[in-house]
């Protein structure tokens, strides 16, 4: 019986070592000082969190020690979502824009920012995707992303090529590669659905809805899918169709980046954050923003609110994470993020810096361009099925299966029609 | 447990009996607590969410009207649909396929004909098992990569081929397992059954079919119904490779994906905890029953032989 008796105790044993490693170790540790957590799905940050921000906030801020406690970005959701309800959220969470951020505003897991002074550093705009139903603001706005187009300066001066601004000479710089045959003119595969959407036709596609125009009016219900605008900007990623390489239709994001990197294609449609993989080795990179629809029109760019921190509303230490949080709004703290991070860009209303040359062309390209983010994340991807979602699934269709502008959108609007009350009343 | 003498039988009995269950419960007990707290609790409690909607504030009661949703939904439940035909065709490349080939390797290998290398082949088929999935997603990715690879034809661009492919990857990584499980079973034939066959003038075919098959059918049997459970279970490799929303057109999603997707959300999607609940019941439901099903009717019926 003693073996009997050891094994039970071993369990138990090991029962509670499991679960008391799984509880968060409580706040307020030693020596008086405050221990705040601020959960997020960058896990790839972690050192960077350690080693460089932390501790600038932790030397002008002795008695306050943040914890940066990452989760895997597939899991964050699900994750965060576990933990508040559970008690054991971190003090500081890192929102997601738009929907997923209104259902948490909703469940009550933020605290109201309204009437804050660090407020004041961001425009109306930058802290819409954060802002719950009654419009109210729960999260400070950390940084976002943007899409453009990376291309290779050396191909581009040996075929003579410039720089195109409108549909028309982007379409004529793609046949000027394809016809010397040298190179591919067009990085892009469609194994991996998202990126047709958000940088392809999310970043060439507001040219033609008009960008905030065409989008509110899908929130709205005033515009449909099936309007010929939409269609257009459908019909303008079809355009690309035979500029892509050789079985596109299984390259993933990953073949692709490394098929720029190499030199071997002139043209890559990508998101700011992937400047460091691109600009590899002495690629001789530029970056230009996406083309207008014609000569002369309006230039969009897709600026895509990616992240920003809110305070929990079961926090005990509501107000050593409001000075937190405080400080990611100084130039002090954005500079320095978007600085070690980049590929991302400040939305506060401080002009910021970048040292990083790519960073600073792709920041350039707001200039006198009209803003504007991913056309299907706000409000239309949250029922099912999806706007996003599908959006990623046709366009896969129309590179592998030849399926046509006209019914790509006529799916997505029978899709929205399906369940978005602003769509349904026509 | 010392020894203990005691006159009366019926007591001794029973003192024995005690040390015997003694022995039982601290040999089960420390298994049973783990396959408890990781496998069974957090099964039946999935159950038990999949009966409540938690979208509000509070959890609220609502019976079966998360399984009524997701075979009602237009889309839910041709995701569903299609991620469950799916999963029965990545079974039965697994059946037709790694079975019958992990049979031939096991067979091969007792067969006596490698007299000296037996142990490297047998080791040489084994390791793809023990690599892990993403190396395994990863290398053949590269190798049927139509920009570098050696195929030209986008086989996992293609509706068509892209689930046969990831098929036959995995098919590839795990064909170690039906072969060690069956390489064992026909270690254990007896030699002097195959030596009488061998003395009546019995071939290596003859032999194979009519004496060593018979013996090891109920081995057989229990690998198939594993492979079921596996390739329902199956996630990893479609995920290493595809993600979770599996494209083409989702002709690469199985049940594990819909689930993961379902449950964590996606980019576009909320996290929706109750449905993925909903969906991983159904998903142990379908086991359940082919694998009882299987051993109630089936299992029973292979013979096997005392010797």
């Amino acid at each position: 019986m003693r073996a009997f008796r050891a094994s039970v105790a071993l369990v138990a044993a090991a029962a509670v070592v499991l679960t008391s490693g799984c509880s968060p170790s409580a706040s307020g540790g030693d020596s008086g000082k405050v221990v705040l957590t601020l959960g997020s799905w960058r896990t790839e940050d972690l050192a960077m969190w350690q080693d460089e921000i932390l501790p600038a906030f932790e030397k002008t801020h002795p008695n306050i020690d943040v914890k940066f406690t990452p989760t895997n970005t597939n899991e964050y959701n699900a994750a965060i979502q576990s933990q508040v309800d559970g008690g054991t959220g971190p003090d500081l969470i890192t929102c997601r824009p738009y929907d997923v951020n209104r259902s948490w505003i909703k469940k009550g897991y933020f605290e109201k920012l309204d009437g804050k002074p660090m407020l004041g550093a961001f425009d109306q705009l930058a802290l819409d995707p954060w802002a719950g139903d009654d419009g109210s603001p729960y999260c400070l706005p950390t940084a976002a992303v943007l899409a453009g187009f990376f291309y290779n300066k050396d191909i581009f001066t040996e075929l003579n090529l410039k720089v195109p601004t409108t549909q028309d000479e982007f379409l004529s710089v793609l046949k000027a590669v394809k016809d010397n045959g040298k190179y591919a003119p067009l990085a892009l595969g469609s194994a991996e659905s998202w990126q047709l959407a958000y940088n392809g036709l999310y970043s060439i596609g507001p040219a033609y809805w008009k960008g905030e125009d065409g989008r509110q009016g899908l929130i709205k219900g005033t515009k449909k899918v099936t309007d010929p605008d939409f269609v257009a900007a459908f019909d303008a990623f079809d355009a690309w169709k035979p500029y892509l390489p050789k079985g596109s239709e299984s390259l993933k994001y990953a073949d692709m980046t490394q098929l720029f990197a190499l030199g071997k294609a002139a043209i890559l449609p990508d998101g700011s954050w992937d400047i460091n993989q691109v600009a590899v080795g002495n690629l001789n990179v530029g970056v230009f923003g996406p083309p207008a629809a014609t000569a002369g029109g309006e230039r969009y760019v897709q600026e895509m609110p990616d992240m920003a921190i809110g305070i929990s509303a079961a926090s005990k230490h509501k107000a050593e994470a409001e000075t937190f949080l405080a400080w990611t709004a100084t130039p002090e703290f954005l500079s320095l993020y978007v600085n070690k991070l980049p590929g991302f860009f400040s939305m506060g209303k401080e002009p910021v810096t970048y040292t990083n040359k790519l960073a600073q062309e792709f920041a350039d390209l707001k200039q006198g361009a009209k803003l504007t983010p991913r056309l299907g994340l706000d409000r239309l991807s949250a029922g099912t099925p999806p706007f996003d979602d599908e959006v990623w699934r046709v366009l896969q269709l129309m590179y592998t299966k030849d399926m046509s502008a006209q019914d790509a959108t006529a799916e997505l609007q029978k899709g929205l029609s399906a369940w978005y009350g602003p769509q349904q009343q026509k | 447990m010392r020894p203990v003498r005691i006159p009366v039988t019926t007591e001794r009995k029973r003192s024995v009996r005690r040390a015997k269950y003694g022995y039982f419960l601290a040999f089960t007990v420390p298994a049973l607590a783990v396959y408890v707290l990781f496998a069974a609790l957090p099964l039946l409690n999935s159950m038990y969410y999949s009966l409540f909607d938690t979208d509000g504030e509070v959890a609220r009661f609502v019976g079966l009207d998360n399984y009524h949703y997701l075979f009602t939904n237009p889309t839910t439940s041709e995701r569903f649909w299609n991620a469950l035909v799916n999963n029965l065709e990545f079974f039965a490349i697994h059946l037709l396929v790694e079975v019958p080939v992990g049979l031939l390797l096991a067979a091969l290998l007792t067969s006596g004909r490698l007299r000296r290398s037996t142990g490297l082949y047998r080791t040489l088929l084994f390791i793809p098992t023990t690599l892990s999935v993403v190396i395994v997603g990863f290398i053949w990715r590269l190798i049927i990569n139509p920009l570098w690879g050696l195929v030209d034809y986008p086989l996992l661009g293609n509706e068509n081929t892209a689930l046969p492919t990831i098929s036959l990857m995995s098919v590839w990584q795990y064909v170690g397992i039906p072969m060690i499980f069956l390489y064992a079973a026909l270690l254990a034939v007896p030699h002097d059954v195959l030596e009488a066959a061998r003395v009546e003038g019995a071939g290596g075919w003859t032999t194979f079919w009519r004496i060593k098959f018979p013996l090891i059918a109920p081995q057989f049997g229990l690998i198939a119904i594993l492979t079921y459970i596996w390739t329902f279970n199956g996630f990893d490799l479609v995920f290493a490779l595809n993600g979770s929303a599996p494209g083409p057109n989702y002709s690469t999603d199985i049940l594990g994906t819909l689930f993961y997707r379902t449950f964590f959300g996606s980019s576009g999607q909320l996290a929706d905890l109750d449905l993925g609940a909903t969906v991983a019941s159904v998903i142990f439901l379908i086991i359940l029953v082919i694998t009882g099903a299987y051993f109630g009717l089936l299992h029973r019926r292979l013979r096997s032989y005392e010797l």
